[in-house]
């Protein structure tokens, strides 16, 4: 027994550090959006985005008809709220997922795919 | 280099609309989304127009114009002040392309110089348009009614854009438009033009079939 408590704190540091690493994991909502054809009239989208309280980062592509919306840090974002705001803007949700990643790794994801 | 030139372009591009917009231009297109400002600018030796609404909703815009026309000798000028509302009548929001009907109705005091004082002119108007990340098309039709008056307006406008772009990136476009007025001019007006849309700007320069250079703009605040 008295063998392994010399691992005990470096495992119990280990998961801590996990955890606390999950804990500040980003998270998106990435919203398929039909009408999206001119970056001059969907940029209501980005601006009224933007505003929300939870929002950190909002990116738009036009050729995917994808907006994404990332959350700051402890916070969460009402899949309402966004669908309401890109109504407002003029256009239509067809569909919205929440992903655990930044809005960068979504755009790299998209340059990829491109 | 290629991304040098790129941003120093879309620097002078706003500069470009920021002037127009400080010089209170003229312009065309509806509105913008719900709780924006939008300006627009519609500039020409025979036809200047400046526009400036507020979007209630996003299908309602109330606002303000000026337009200044005149005969295609010179001779005969036309000055409209007006109230307007702009309603989105329908709009398709289709996976790849956009279409909508616009209803616009303006009111206020036309004056020229071959009559005294100012009349009342109503100047009601529709348009429809289709658009894709290639490809534009709108007609409008506006009246311009007043006391012995009709100056009625009809445009079309089509183009394609060179190629698609980011989001952030400023996408150039070719564009002619066709108009044509009731009583001030008797030929149709067309103009080539190059459209330049950011995200921030919409601008348009052209050369008319007169040889009369013009230009549009839109801004959203």
């Amino acid at each position: 027994m008295k063998s392994i408590k010399p691992l005990i704190s470096p495992l119990v540091a280990l998961a801590l550090a996990g955890a606390a690493v999950s804990s500040f994991a980003a998270t998106s909502v990435k919203a398929t959006v039909n009408g999206m054809v001119c970056a001059f009239c969907a940029q209501g989208i980005e601006k009224r985005l933007s505003k929300l309280p939870a929002a950190k980062a909002v990116y738009v592509d036009l050729k995917e008809k994808v907006v994404a919306v990332e959350a700051k840090d402890g916070q969460t974002l009402d899949a309402k709220s966004i669908t309401a705001e890109i109504t407002d803007a003029g256009y239509d949700v067809v569909k919205l997922e929440t992903l655990e990643q930044s809005v960068a790794d979504i755009r790299a994801g998209m340059k990829t795919k491109k | 280099m290629i991304e040098f030139v790129r941003t120093a372009a879309a620097k002078c591009l706003c500069a470009l609309a920021a002037a127009f917009a400080a010089a209170g231009g003229a312009a065309a297109a509806p509105m913008g989304f719900k709780d924006s400002w939008m300006s627009m600018g519609d500039i020409g030796p025979n036809w200047k127009e400046a526009w400036v609404n507020y979007a209630l909703t996003p299908r309602d815009a109330v606002g303000a114009g000026a337009l200044y026309m005149r005969s295609d000798d010179g001779g005969t000028t036309r000055r409209l002040a007006e109230l307007n509302y702009t309603r989105l009548l329908q709009r398709w929001n289709l996976p790849h392309a956009q279409a909508n009907v616009w209803f616009f109705a303006g009111a206020g005091a036309i004056t020229g110089n071959d009559f005294d004082g100012s009349r009342l002119a109503l100047a009601p108007g529709l348009q429809v348009d289709y658009e894709t990340t290639r490809v534009y098309v709108a007609a409008t039709a506006r009246l311009y009614r007043a006391p012995k008056l009709n100056h009625d307006f009809a445009s079309l406008r089509a183009g394609f854009s060179f190629y698609e772009v980011d989001y952030d990136e400023v996408q150039p476009w070719f564009i002619v438009e066709a108009r044509r007025m009731r009583g001030l001019s008797d030929k149709a007006e067309i103009t080539p033009m190059l459209r330049l849309v950011h995200k921030r700007f919409f601008v348009e320069l052209g050369v008319n079939n007169s040889e009369q250079a013009r230009a549009n703009f839109m801004y959203i605040f």
